[in-house]
C-alpha cells in the first residue's frame, strides 16, 4: 500500500509537471455550473449525437480578480491516443460573459451571440471548429470534463487552434480554472 | 464573431478545395477499363450530354436507387455541395444520377452499402432528431452529417454496418466524382462542376495562345467531354471493376 501511495504521488507529480499551468501560482477555483448538467450525472441525450448534439449551456462564477478573458475545453480523458479526446474548444471569450448558451453555432455563416463577441471555437479532436458531443462505445461510461479557464489578459489568438496550441498559448496566463464533469453512457 | 475572421470552415469551402484536385482523378476513380473503342450502349449512355444551359424536364428516372433512396441521397448531396453564390451544386450537376448509373456498373460493389447505409442514415435521423433527413431544418441536417461523418452514428443502434464515417466517406467521394468528373459518366451535367472550379476542359493540343490565356485565367471553357475528342478512345465503365466495400 505504501508503494502504491508512492506511485500515486509520483504519478501526480509527473502529471502536474506536464501541465503547462504549473509554472504559475495555483489557479483559483472557478465554480462551473449548468442548468442541464451535473458532475457525476448523465448528460441529457439532447447534448449528444443520440439527440440533437447541441452544445450544453454553461455558467461560471467566482472568477479571479483580474480575469480578462475566458476559455473553455471539453475533454474525455478516457479516449484519444494519447488522451484526452477533445470534444470542444472555445477561446477568446470576453471576461464579461458569465456563461455559454446552449447550441452554439456549427455553421460558418452563423454568428456567435453578441455577449460572446470575439469568441472563437477551436479545432476539436476531429479537427472541426464546433462542439461534437459524446458518443462512447456502448455500455462504457465516459467522463467529460468541461473546463473553464480564467486568463489574465486577452491573448489575441487566431482561429484554428487545437487543444495543445491553446494550452501552450495560455501558459503563464491562467488565473483560475474549474470543471463540470458529467458522464455519458450509450446503451 | 466578426465578418473579417470567419471561425468555422464551410463544408462547401472544404469540398471546393478537394474538388479541384478530384476532377482530374474522378474519371479514373470510377474504374474506366482499358478496353478500347467500345461505345456505351444507348441504355448506358448518361443523360449528361445536353447542350450547356439545358435543363432536364421532369423527374430523373433512377435505375438502381429507389425513389426514397434517391431523394435522401439528393438531400445529402445538396448539403455537401449546395448551390450558392458560386454556382450550382451537386444536385444540379447530377451527382446522384452519376451514383445511380455507376451502382449498376463500376460501383456495383457498393450497392448494398448504399442500401443499408441510407436506411441506417434515415433511422438515425428519426431516432436522434425525430424526423426524416429531408424534413429537418438546415442546421440539424448539418449536425446529422457531422455525427455520421465523425462516426457518432455508428453506435446508435441504427444499423450502420461498420463505421458511419466510412459510409459518409463513400458518399462524399462519389458525390465529388459525380460533380467534378467527366460528364460522360452521368454527372457534372452541363459542366457545372467544371465551371464551378473554373476547369476549362480537356485540350488535346495547347497553342502558345491558349497557354497564355490559361495562365492569365482567361481561357474560356470548351465544355467538351474528354470523350468528345476523336483521338480519345471510347472506354466503357467495367462492371468487373472492384471497389472497396464499406464496412470497416
Amino acid at each position: 500500500m505504501r508503494a502504491l501511495h508512492g506511485l500515486l504521488c509520483l504519478g501526480l507529480g509527473l502529471s502536474l509537471s506536464a501541465d503547462p499551468t504549473s509554472a504559475q501560482p495555483a489557479p483559483r477555483s472557478i465554480l462551473v455550473e449548468s442548468p442541464v448538467l451535473t458532475s457525476g450525472d448523465a448528460m441529457p441525450r439532447v447534448y449528444t449525437p443520440d439527440g440533437q448534439n447541441l452544445s450544453p449551456p454553461l455558467t461560471w462564477s467566482n472568477l479571479p480578480d483580474g480575469t480578462r478573458e475566458i476559455a473553455v475545453l471539453c475533454s474525455d480523458f478516457g479516449a484519444g491516443n494519447p488522451p484526452p479526446w477533445v470534444h470542444w474548444i472555445i477561446y477568446g471569450i470576453p471576461a464579461t460573459a458569465n456563461g455559454l448558451p446552449a447550441g452554439l453555432p456549427i455553421l460558418a455563416e452563423t454568428a456567435m451571440p453578441p455577449e460572446l463577441s470575439g469568441a472563437i471555437q477551436g479545432l476539436n479532436g476531429w479537427r472541426r471548429p464546433y462542439y461534437r458531443g459524446p458518443a462512447p462505445p456502448a455500455g462504457t461510461p465516459h467522463i467529460y470534463h468541461f473546463t473553464v479557464y480564467a486568463l489574465d489578459q486577452p491573448l489575441g489568438l487566431e482561429s484554428g487552434l487545437d487543444r495543445d496550441e491553446l494550452l501552450q498559448a495560455m501558459e503563464g496566463h491562467i488565473l483560475g480554472q474549474g470543471d463540470l464533469v458529467p458522464v455519458y453512457t450509450r446503451f | 464573431m466578426t465578418d473579417e475572421q470567419p471561425r468555422t470552415i464551410s463544408r462547401r469551402a472544404l469540398l471546393r478545395g478537394a474538388g479541384a484536385a478530384g476532377a482530374a482523378a474522378a474519371a479514373s476513380a470510377v474504374g474506366v477499363s482499358a478496353e478500347p473503342a467500345v461505345a456505351p450502349s444507348p441504355a448506358a449512355a448518361p443523360p449528361a450530354m445536353q447542350p450547356a444551359g439545358a435543363t432536364a424536364p421532369g423527374r430523373v428516372v433512377y435505375e438502381q436507387l429507389s425513389a426514397d433512396e434517391a431523394d435522401l441521397l439528393e438531400a445529402i448531396a445538396d448539403q455537401l455541395i449546395p448551390e450558392d453564390e458560386h454556382g450550382p451544386g451537386a444536385v444540379a450537376a447530377g451527382a446522384v444520377v452519376y451514383i445511380d448509373r455507376a451502382l449498376g456498373g463500376a460501383l456495383s460493389g457498393s450497392r448494398e452499402a448504399y442500401r443499408g447505409g441510407l436506411a441506417a442514415f434515415e433511422r438515425y435521423c428519426r431516432s436522434s432528431r425525430g424526423a426524416r433527413f429531408r424534413e429537418l431544418p438546415h442546421v440539424d441536417q448539418v449536425s446529422v452529417l457531422i455525427d455520421v461523418e465523425t462516426g457518432a452514428a455508428t453506435g446508435a443502434r441504427t444499423g450502420f454496418a461498420g463505421s458511419s464515417g466510412a459510409f459518409f466517406g463513400m458518399v462524399r467521394s462519389h458525390v465529388l466524382q459525380g460533380t467534378f468528373g467527366d460528364p460522360y459518366y452521368g454527372g457534372n451535367q452541363n459542366f457545372v462542376g467544371w465551371d464551378l472550379i473554373k476547369y476549362p476542359g480537356v485540350r488535346t493540343a495547347v497553342s502558345p495562345g491558349l497557354q497564355t490565356a490559361l495562365e492569365a485565367g482567361e481561357l474560356e471553357p470548351n465544355h467538351r467531354s474528354a470523350y468528345d475528342a476523336d483521338n480519345f478512345e471510347k472506354a466503357v465503365v467495367s462492371r468487373a471493376t472492384k471497389e472497396t466495400h464499406h464496412g470497416d
